[in-house]
């Protein structure tokens, strides 16, 4: 990476996995990102954060191209990297790609399936059906979501059968299954309770070393808690980036602290 | 503060505006509970409608089967079944002869040289007619004689309800002018059964006949012919070794034997034959009806499901938003138009078309082309087909959207394929609703009339389905056409307008069934949902 990291920063940081550059993007006739610069680093938590219809979700979807979906999704300009690899680029398979970039979404859902072909629903599309394969893959991933204790008797039964916390850690571990670099998780804690919150946040923490992590969340305690450093987007733009500590601490942009203490959003 | 609640209080009252002592809303409540009302009751006078006018069909056709056993008919019908068999082996023959003939013409001999080569086979064929002409001659006679009984029975009854209303208008002398016999069957019925020995003889006569005639039959010098006369052979020892048992039944018939209402009830529901006006016996059999029914709506099905569905998963699935708007409301608009058009396309193209092709000689492998009807079971199907896309269409479309969007998402996330997600997250998950929707349209195809009373060909006879996949081309009837077809000539109250009655309430359990399973289905899906 020869192009400097685009926003200050402090301290050792991890090398950086994933560049946006110039990134201009629209649904149709209205665009929803303008002009986004930033470094994730390898290894990291790093939390999305603002207001309802700041664009941190669209940001989170580019960058496994989940937006293709969207008919209307257009990406005006800029590029977006993973290693160094333009991941918009005609050669790119957007199925491997989604292989190497994890996403955990906001609602929980699991397929209506047991659990154990919840789990294994990545390796049985890859054509993988050997019995041994897909029974380490169960149990390490159920491990690593921090659910099998919960489940191990009952791997057989729907994976709707859980409670909310719970299917929201199935969902974790199905995507670990493909073995991704990268996990992405939109508001993954919204819809759950402050004890399966509580889990969840653990769990990220164990991730980091395994995985670099991306998760946008609506809730600031949370961002501080669970992330390395923090973007703060404001109306499609990227206002500021920066450790967590120091975003929360002392925010260099006006609208950054006005945001954090509460007085708008 | 009095002031303001009191104007309150007036605002308040001038809202409760009423019409006759009724405000808007409980008009409104009234109008639409008046509705469901309605259609509660029609339907349950329907129903009950159909029960009564349909109910009182096993009581007289099991009269009619006991009369028919009473007056010996039965007895007759049970040796003419025999004599059947022998014409279908007459009527063989005459295949062969005519093919004879046709060969001869095709290789150029005139009118005269051919008689001149027939005369030889000739002689068989009009020896083995003439093996045929005492079984005819007695069932004729046995039938003559109890039908005259049956007849005069059916007058006299006629005459007793014509006294019972003279009497009740009090027109005594007129009354008692009227002739009124009592017709005993015994005395009929043995007049025939003792000839019972000459039937026997014949019988010894015919068998011994047949067996002096085969070993002459005629050497025609030709290969295809040669190979029907070996086959004729094979059918004619075959008919031998029936006479015995067709011979046992006629013995063992017991005119006394009484008829149970559940003859009439099984005889109905599992009846092979739908005769009527006849002049021995008249039959109300659903099977041929029913497999009729069952023949198109299976033909189109096996169009109409991977169309419709596969159609919906399209839509739903792949298109573009301006495919969508374009495709959905065509298909839809396919249940616009009228039956009786869609069956008029059928005669007048679909028909046509399919008999066209197929004598095309590409496709003379397939052993049951060329087809002879126009109209038959496929024309039906066919059509029917397209009148069932739109409901299996539009209702699997519906239960495709019901799949959350979270679904798709977290399998694509996962780096599925799009058409991975479809075969193994989506159309699983909808999978309950295809089904009902399919069930749905199998529904629509079963209870419709027009185009089978059009393009199904009509002919009342069980599908012969153990010819295989040609079946399909064979004109059929049908549960709802027959109802259409029959119902306008039939006199009010008789026998045949009840059965028709009774075909209309087998229909009409059949859509309960479907509709109710279709619901059971799609109630599951609701709850697999959580």
């Amino acid at each position: 990476m020869d192009t400097p990291a685009v926003e200050s920063h402090r301290g050792d940081r991890n090398p950086s996995l994933i560049r946006i550059s110039d990134f201009d993007f629209s649904y149709g006739d209205k665009q929803a990102l303008f002009d986004i610069n930033m470094d994730i680093a390898e290894h990291e938590v790093t939390a999305f954060i603002g207001p309802s219809g700041c664009g941190k979700s669209t940001l989170l979807r580019c960058i496994n191209r989940m937006n293709d979906l969207i008919e209307s999704a257009r990406i005006d300009r800029g590029k977006v990297e993973v290693n160094g690899l333009d991941i918009y680029d005609e050669r790119v398979d957007a199925t491997e790609l989604r292989k190497r970039i994890g996403m955990v979404f906001q609602k929980s859902n699991p397929f209506p399936k047991s659990i154990y072909e919840n789990v294994i629903y990545g390796l049985r599309i890859q054509g993988i059906n050997r019995k041994s394969e897909l029974d380490e893959t169960v149990e390490r991933c159920l491990k690593g979501a921090a659910l099998w204790e919960e489940v191990k008797d009952r791997l057989d039964t729907s994976g709707l059968s859980l409670s909310g916390g719970q299917q929201q850690r199935l969902c974790i571990a199905r995507a670990m299954a493909v073995g991704p670099d990268v996990l992405l998780m939109d508001e993954p804690c919204s819809a759950l309770d402050p004890v399966a919150t509580a889990k969840i946040e653990e769990l990220i923490h164990e991730l980091k070393n395994d995985y670099t992590i991306v998760i946008v969340t609506h809730n600031m305690q949370q961002a501080a808690r669970v992330s390395d450093r923090t973007a703060f987007f404001y109306m499609g733009n990227l206002i500021e980036m920066n450790a967590t500590d120091q975003i929360f601490m002392s925010p260099d942009k006006e609208q950054t602290e006005a945001y954090i203490s509460g007085r708008f959003g | 503060m009095d002031k303001r609640s009191s104007k309150t209080r007036y605002q308040l009252a001038s809202n409760r505006k009423s019409f006759l002592g009724l405000t808007k809303e409980s008009a409104l409540k009234g109008l639409f509970g008046g509705n469901a009302f309605v259609s509660i009751v029609v339907l349950g006078l329907i129903t009950l409608f159909l029960f009564k006018e349909g109910a009182g069909f096993f009581g007289q056709y099991r009269d009619s089967l006991l009369l028919y056993r009473q007056s010996g008919l039965e007895y007759v019908e049970l040796m003419r079944g025999q004599q059947n068999a022998l014409s279908a082996l007459t009527r063989y023959l005459n295949s062969i002869r005519s093919r004879q003939i046709e060969k001869l013409a095709e290789e150029g001999y005139d009118f005269q040289e051919s008689r001149a080569i027939m005369e030889e086979s000739e002689d068989f064929f009009y020896d083995f007619e003439d093996l045929a002409v005492p079984l005819r001659e007695h069932v004729i006679e046995a039938n003559e004689i109890l039908s005259a009984a049956r007849d005069s029975y059916q007058e006299m009854q006629n005459l007793s309800e014509h006294r019972e209303s003279l009497l009740k208008s009090g027109r005594q002398d007129e009354a008692d002018a009227l002739e009124i016999r009592e017709i005993d069957f015994a005395l009929f019925f043995d007049i025939v059964k003792s000839r019972e020995s000459e039937y026997i003889k014949i019988n010894e006569n015919l068998i011994r006949g047949i067996e002096g005639i085969l070993p002459s039959t005629p050497d025609f010098g030709d290969a295809e012919l040669q190979a029907k006369t070996e086959r004729f052979k094979e059918l004619a020892e075959m008919f031998i070794e029936e006479v015995s048992k067709f011979e046992e039944n006629v013995l063992a018939w017991e005119r006394s034997r009484p008829v149970p209402i559940s003859e009439a009830f099984t005889s109905f529901i599992f009846g092979k034959k739908w005769v009527t006006n006849s002049s021995i016996q008249d039959w109300y059999g659903l099977i041929p009806l029913m497999s009729g029914s069952l023949l198109v709506a299976m033909v189109a099905m096996f169009f109409a499901v991977p169309l419709g569905v596969g159609a919906a998963i399209y839509v739903n699935q792949v298109a573009r938003s301006l495919e969508r708007d374009l495709i959905k409301p065509y298909i839809e608009f396919i249940s616009a138009i009228p039956s009786v058009v869609i069956g008029f396309f059928g005669i007048a193209v679909f028909g046509t078309l399919i008999r066209e092709v197929s004598g095309w000689e590409s496709l003379a492998w397939i052993d049951f082309f060329p087809i002879s009807e126009r109209l038959n079971a496929f024309t039906a199907g066919g059509l029917l087909a397209l009148m069932a896309i739109p409901t299996i269409f539009t209702l699997a479309e519906d239960a495709l959207n019901n799949v959350p969007l979270s679904y798709k998402e977290a399998s694509m996330a996962m780096g599925s394929t799009r058409l991975q997600t479809i075969v193994r997250i989506i159309v699983p998950t909808a999978l309950s609703g295809i089904i009902s929707a399919v069930l749905l349209g199998f529904g629509r195809v079963i209870g419709e009339t027009m185009v089978v009373l059009l393009c199904a060909g009509n002919r009342i006879e069980i599908p012969r389905f153990a010819e295989g996949i040609g079946v399909v081309f064979e004109p059929v009837h049908t549960m709802t056409g027959i109802i259409a077809q029959e119902l306008g000539e039939v006199v009010h109250g008789s026998m045949h307008y009840r059965a028709l009655f009774m075909v209309g309430l087998v229909l009409f359990l059949i859509s309960l069934l479907i509709n109710y399973f279709a619901q059971k289905i799609v109630m599951k899906f609701q709850i697999s949902r959580g």
